[in-house]
């Protein structure tokens, strides 16, 4: 009878504790990463009726066993892999897409076109002020989309190196605390409410690791983990079930950002894991890196062809045409400990080369210093320092101490446009040929500016007259002397500034006159050369198919990473609810189980009712 | 065991809501654009080829202004030819009335009034400027008239060059006729007059008081006209040529102009009823969707315990 009270008092707290774990799952329902438990209920150890053990003869009884977690580490490790690949690819279009914005946004493309039509409008218009302001306008204008994207480029890669450093950040975080976990785990009594509440923690630190690289997991004694960087027997140790935890970091490598083992002691480069938001930054950094070196190189091409197709021309007042894009730039950040507030201004001279690394201002006792990085050269004085072509004037405010970096800006944040008035475009060709209109041949001269002349002299007006077939005189048209005879034999004939060739079949005692364009020539030869520029192929094509090309290549790249961004999601999803389908709480379920409980606790009390009675009618026998 | 857990199931709902609500708000953008085409990564090959066509079209509209300039000036150039065919004509009645032996000296100075106006009408003529103020015949060289009368008082071209030149596909069209070729040249040795020297020379002709050497200068003179017309009426018949390539010209590029602009509808263009219909479709899965969350999530067996 004491034993039927006892077995119903057993009962009675085993579905007490079952019921309470029923409680802990509805309130839990929507905890995230709480895995649904649930009390493993066995029947009482039976024996020779000792304290320790019941008699085989009175019925077992039962007693709560250990508090299980619902959790499979198959589904959990796919669940993982899934999020950790759509992460990665959520990561790269997030940058791809901003990377698009950038390249689209800077209407290049338009301001290219726009450019070289108002070249064509020019060769309309040659001596219309209106049509050279418009050029101008237009040339700055391009110069400036150009400027925009080099800078805007620069600033996402800088964004991207950002999250990267925050990515890793977290990444030493979480490894770091999963070792503890681990130490922890080690040394905590299995199946009991503090072991499943760090198991929990632990999933779900491996489950926000996943989400940052690919990992690999292998689970020893107790729960404590093993983690690997990637998988395979090579994989790199990021945790150890002993609780130590290695750092990674990321660096510029060869071919780009890669990431690096214990990035502070000795720095190991290991394979880009294949998931993971780190992997998909990475991988974005890559692709701007690459999209800025294209547009570099097509806004140098650009700057190049310009100023060549320019500085052959001859402008309105009749002199060569100079630079009309700047290809360098300098940007000039103070130091952040200056404590004065002087302004600087700097200014580049053209065709000087400036110092690859850059250049530092330094304001001591002694006044001012400007330096190369390198520290090939410095200059010291006070007022306007210049090195290699650069002139730096300080403002008053200084303080000693005080210093400034002077980056050298290239590709296509280096562009810009000289100031120049609309006078100074170079329309006209250098040099005017025509033919004496008594000439009875159709003979014809083709004049080329010769651009390794190493400077331009304005020549005097040159006649070319067909003495025999194939032979020729220059004469001095002001003079009339004779300069030289020549041969005609469809090479080019040299001269100052210049080579002419004479094409067609000139009559003998034909004449052609050379004259170069004054000033006020309303000769647009220069202006139409500039649709050769546009029609220049390059390595990837013309400058603006080259552009095109590396847009298309942005687009195609952001399209195939949304396609797979949206697979991802959907085996994510799948994974997702695999997992949670197994450790996640039903609250149905929880309710049927409730009730089921629920009957059983009260027929345990039934039976310990029972035995009451059964005690109470033996004690009524006695009495 | 497969059970449907509550937290993974009203995520999995309203992502699947989620993800519609995305779809209508791109297919609405697509309609309010009337475009298909947003950025490179919706159709990365449309783009690239749009681009090429957008830069086309507005290389095609400058070419179409250049050829609009060149025509002005042409036409400009034909006015004033036209005219100077005029004085000429005018110049050889002149010199044919005043090749008659009856005249008095008196009325031969009367022609030789009129020649020299005519001749004051051909040096304003000759230095003619466009609509851009370009000297129609100083070929190149625009800063000074195209004619000038040097030291001896003889009148000489000053251009040089040649006039400016329309890029045209490969070739190119001169959008001009420079002096020498309209008003020819003085040659001494080949003995051919420019046109204001065969003026210069009829009016010295009609004040010769010797009869003979006056009928010799008058007959050279009436040659030199014949000449002139002949050379006004060929660079006049240059003149139309090259208009007529360029009207040609402007012809092609409105018709590739057309071709142009289909094909970037065709690549850029939406489907208007398509779009909608999509629209449509998806509003109905989507009330459905949320109707049916709605009654689904309402239903829980905790309701029914008591």
């Amino acid at each position: 009878m004491t034993d039927l009270l006892s077995i119903g008092a057993a009962g009675v707290r085993a579905f007490q504790a079952a019921l309470a774990q029923v409680g802990d799952n509805v309130a839990n329902a929507d905890t995230p990463g709480y895995v649904r438990r649930s009390l493993r209920i066995t029947t009482g150890p039976a024996g020779a009726g000792t304290p320790l053990s019941r008699d085989v003869g009175s019925g077992a009884g039962v007693v709560a066993g250990d508090i299980t977690r619902a959790s499979n580490a198959l589904a959990a490790n796919s669940a993982r892999v899934a999020a950790g690949d759509q992460a990665r690819f959520a990561a790269r279009s997030d940058w791809l897409e901003r990377l698009q914005t950038a390249v689209t946004g800077s209407d290049l493309d338009a301001r290219m076109g726009g450019f070289f039509d108002a070249g064509t409008d020019l060769a309309a218009a040659p001596t219309s002020t209106a049509a050279r302001t418009i050029f101008l306008a237009r040339t700055e204008q391009v110069t400036s989309a150009f400027h925009g994207l080099g800078t805007g480029l620069a600033a996402l890669a800088d964004d991207i190196a950002g999250a990267v450093d925050a990515a890793t950040t977290s990444v030493n975080a979480i490894t770091s605390a999963l070792g503890r976990v681990n130490t922890e785990l080690r040394r905590t009594q299995s199946g009991g409410a503090a072991a499943n509440g760090l198991l929990d923690s632990r999933d779900q630190m491996l489950a926000e690791l996943a989400q940052y690289v690919r990992i690999s997991v292998t689970e020893s004694d107790r729960g404590a983990v093993t983690v690997r960087l990637g998988t395979g027997g090579a994989a790199a140790l990021l945790v150890d079930t002993d609780g130590t935890a290695v750092r990674i970091g990321v660096r510029d490598g060869a071919s780009g950002a890669e990431i690096v083992l214990d990035p502070t002691h000795a720095a190991t480069a290991v394979r880009l894991p294949a998931s993971g938001t780190l992997t998909g930054l990475v991988e974005a950094a890559r692709q701007v890196a690459a999209a800025r070196t294209e547009i570099d190189a097509i806004a140098t091409g650009f700057g190049t062809a310009v100023n060549v197709w320019h500085s052959v021309g001859t402008d309105a007042l009749g002199d060569p045409g100079g630079v009309l894009v700047t290809t360098r730039d300098i940007s000039t950040t103070p130091g952040r400990a200056n404590a004065g507030a002087a302004a600087i201004a700097v200014t580049i001279a053209d065709d000087r080369l400036l110092a690859p690394d850059g250049y530092t201002l330094r304001r001591d006792a002694a006044g001012w210093t400007l330096a190369r990085v390198d520290g090939t050269a410095s200059i010291t004085g006070s007022g306007t320092l210049v090195l290699d072509g650069v002139s730096v004037r300080a403002g008053v405010g200084a303080r000693e101490g005080d210093s400034w970096t002077l980056a050298t800006q290239s590709g296509a944040a280096g562009l810009g446009v000289r100031a120049i008035g609309p006078a100074r475009l170079a329309v006209a060709d250098r040099f005017l040929a025509d033919a004496a209109a008594t000439n009875s041949g159709d003979g014809h001269i083709a004049l080329a500016t010769d651009p390794t002349a190493a400077a331009f002299a304005p020549a005097p007006p040159y006649r070319v007259t067909v003495t025999a077939a194939g032979i020729g005189l220059i004469t001095d048209i002001a003079t009339g002397t004779t300069l030289a005879a020549i041969t005609f034999d469809g090479t080019p004939v040299t001269a100052a500034g210049f080579t002419f060739t004479l094409t067609g079949t000139p009559a003998i005692g034909d004449s052609f006159r050379i004259l170069t364009a004054g000033a006020g020539s309303s000769d647009n030869g220069n202006a139409r050369g500039l649709a050769d520029v546009r029609r220049a192929i390059g390595p990837a094509g013309t400058m603006e198919a080259a552009f095109d090309a590396t847009l298309a290549g942005i687009g195609a790249g952001l399209a195939e990473t949304r396609r797979l961004q949206a697979t991802a999601q959907a085996v994510k999803d799948d994974a997702a609810l695999a997992n949670d389908s197994i450790s996640g709480v039903d609250l149905d379920r929880e309710a049927a189980d409730l009730t089921r409980l629920q009957v059983a606790y009260r027929a345990n009390a039934q039976v310990m009712a029972a035995a009451r009675d059964m005690f109470d009618t033996m004690l009524a026998v006695f009495r | 065991m497969t059970q449907v857990n509550t937290r993974a199931a009203h995520q999995a709902a309203t992502a699947r809501m989620g993800d519609i609500s995305r779809q209508l708000d791109s297919v609405q953008a697509q309609i309010s654009r009337a475009k298909r085409i947003d950025s490179p990564a919706d159709d990365p090959v449309a783009f690239a080829r749009a681009a090429v066509l957008h830069r086309e079209q507005a290389a095609v509209a400058a070419t179409q202004r250049g050829i609009d300039a060149a025509n002005r000036r042409l036409t400009a150039t034909d006015t004033a030819l036209a005219s100077v065919g005029e004085l000429v004509q005018r110049g050889r009645e002149l010199a044919l009335a005043g090749n008659t032996a009856t005249l008095s000296a008196s009325d031969r100075l009367t022609i030789a009034t009129e020649v020299h106006e005519l001749e004051e009408q051909l040096r304003t003529l000759a230095d003619s400027r466009d609509s851009d103020g370009q000297r129609l015949f100083g070929g190149a060289i625009s800063d000074r008239p195209a004619y000038g009368v040097d030291a001896d008082g003889v009148t000489r071209w000053q251009g040089g060059g040649r006039a400016p030149a329309l890029t045209i596909g490969n070739g190119s069209v001169a959008s001009g006729s420079e002096g020498p070729d309209v008003f020819g040249v003085t040659d001494a040795i080949a003995g051919t007059r420019d046109l204001f020297a065969a003026f210069t020379a009829l009016r010295a002709a009609l004040t010769e008081p010797d009869a003979d050497l006056r009928s010799a200068a008058m007959a050279v003179g009436i040659g030199d006209f014949d000449t002139h017309v002949t050379r006004l009426a060929n660079a006049r018949g240059t003149l139309g040529s090259r208009l007529d390539r360029l009207d040609s010209e402007s012809d092609r590029i409105a018709k590739a102009k057309l071709a142009t602009e289909g094909d970037l509808s065709k690549l850029e263009s939406l489907d208007m009823p398509e779009a909608i219909a999509r629209l449509q479709r998806l509003i109905t899965v989507m009330e459905a969707a949320q109707a049916s969350f709605v009654k689904i999530t309402s239903l829980s067996l905790w309701d029914h315990l008591r």
